[in-house]
């Protein structure tokens, strides 16, 4: 009676597929994207941080005619961060040295307090050389996140040093030379990436 | 981290070293040492051999059986399985390879007696452990638990990963019946034909190991998305698995053939008895 109970339980797994992938898989066939698409959003959010070098980063015009990644996210952030950045820089590895320099991954701190520059750019190295770290003040970051739609982040800092940082967990792609953006949450995988990629570089 | 689990499954929380208490599987490892204190205390005494090297060594491999059972399915391993495409597989080597053939060579002479003598059990186990008939179980077990959908499904839940555990050690326990168990008696599948039985298996793991270790994207959403152990990459991670399974599952495989090659060698020693001097 175990083994058939053990049995039946894996075979019936086998039958069902998570109701993520089939959603995704569902939005592919509506608009040929895999994440999220919202049409009409207009032009890129015009916004100015400062990169890892101390440089001025001019959103608009630094990813013009470029693929650009956008994600807030936290350098300490246990979980959902560093997958998304591992994801995006594995995908990105197997492109054509093309389609590499014509994607800008931009990672903004939601936490400027601990993401000092050195450590933003020690910690997006990890995962790709080429990825942007931004920074800015609390309030600067919330604007521009509020700007998106997306609700600024909770700073958790009155539980000690080791705080969290409640924040939103998408990346938001800008095709180039499109007025819609694709938004895509935590559970975006590798292969929905490789789908998206070519569709994201030339809309 | 969440609270207390009864068993391992899969975690979304950021990985920690510190030790985490899995009830359920310290209730296995005290059933499976109440199972051996059944067989030995029903022991007929007439045929008691419990001080003879043989059960001696029986019950030396019974607790090692359970101590690899104990070492797979608790923390770190067990936990780390929630994380890593390659914890899972350590799992799956030490559930489905190591424990069951340990269990079986530590069932007491005394018990295997017992067994010989129910008509219904032997008519059953003829049956079920019948090489083809196990070896089938055992791929299909194989296969099927190592399917993403079914992983990806079953390993966020402590009843999905039970599941998964409890179809390896019972698939486990088929695959090595034939090999190990004295009971039902195959007068036909002799040492070379055990051999042949395990090389099979080394040659039909080969596609899952393939899949796994030459897949371009990552197969388990489970492992893709869980929170970050260690150094290597996603990738990297399914990649040990696969080598695990292949390099791993082989070893244990060719031990057994090797242990089987020499036993057959010595049979053959003793059959054709001493050289006749000059």
């Amino acid at each position: 009676m175990a083994t058939l109970g053990c049995a039946a339980v894996v075979i019936g797994g086998c039958r069902l597929e998570a109701p993520e992938r089939t959603e995704a898989e569902a939005r592919a066939r509506r608009t040929g994207y895999r994440g999220i698409l919202l049409e009409d959003t207009g032009p890129r959010p015009a916004f100015v941080l400062t990169d890892t070098r101390g440089g001025v980063y001019d959103f608009q015009a630094e990813t013009e005619g470029k693929l650009a990644l956008l994600f807030f996210g936290y350098t300490y952030c246990p979980d959902i961060c560093p997958v998304h950045m591992a994801s995006l820089a594995a995908v990105k590895r197997d492109l054509s040295a093309e389609d590499q320099n014509g994607i800008r991954v931009i990672f903004a701190t939601v936490d400027p307090q601990r993401d000092t520059p050195e450590r933003l750019r020690s910690w997006l190295d990890n995962f790709d050389p080429a990825f942007v770290g931004l920074h800015g003040s609390e309030a600067e970051v919330d604007s521009i996140m509020l700007g998106l739609g997306l609700p600024p982040a909770v700073r958790d800092t009155a539980s000690g040093p080791d705080y969290g940082v409640g924040h939103a967990s998408q990346v938001i792609a800008f095709p180039p030379g499109a007025d819609h953006r694709v938004v895509y949450p935590f559970g975006t995988r590798q292969a929905d990436w490789v789908h998206d990629f070519p569709k994201l570089l030339n809309p | 981290m969440s609270g207390l689990q009864w068993w391992c499954s899969a975690q979304t929380g950021a990985w920690t070293w510190t030790p985490r208490p899995f009830p359920g599987v310290w209730l296995l490892v005290i059933c499976l040492m109440g199972v051996y204190w059944i067989l030995r205390r029903n022991a007929d005494p007439a045929q008691d051999d419990s001080h003879s090297g043989r059960d001696r060594r029986a019950a030396v491999a019974w607790f090692a059986g359970v101590l690899a059972l104990w070492i797979a399915l608790d923390w770190p391993i067990g936990a780390l399985a929630g994380y890593l495409a390659s914890a899972h597989m350590v799992q799956f080597l030490l559930i489905s390879l190591v424990a069951p053939a340990l269990l079986l060579l530590g069932v007491p002479t005394a018990a295997w007696t017992r067994l010989a003598r129910r008509d219904g059990a032997v008519r059953a186990l003829h049956l079920m452990t019948h090489p083809l008939v196990a070896l089938a179980i055992f791929q299909l077990v194989l296969f099927y638990t190592h399917v993403p959908s079914v992983v990806d499904r079953l390993m966020p839940t402590p009843w999905g990963s039970f599941a998964i555990d409890m179809a390896w050690l019972v698939a486990g326990t088929l695959f090595w019946w034939p090999v190990v168990a004295p009971v039902p008696i195959r007068p036909r599948f002799r040492y070379p034909l055990k051999m042949g039985y395990l090389f099979l298996s080394t040659v039909l793991n080969t596609m899952p190991y393939a899949f796994l270790t030459f897949g371009e994207l990552p197969f388990y959403g489970v492992y893709e998305l869980a929170p970050p152990v260690g150094s290597l990459t996603v990738r990297q991670d399914q990649q040990v698995a696969g080598l695990l399974m292949k390099v791993g599952g082989g070893l244990i495989l060719w031990t057994a053939i090797t242990i089987l090659f020499f036993r057959w060698y010595g049979k053959e020693g003793e059959a054709e008895g001493p050289i006749p001097s000059a």
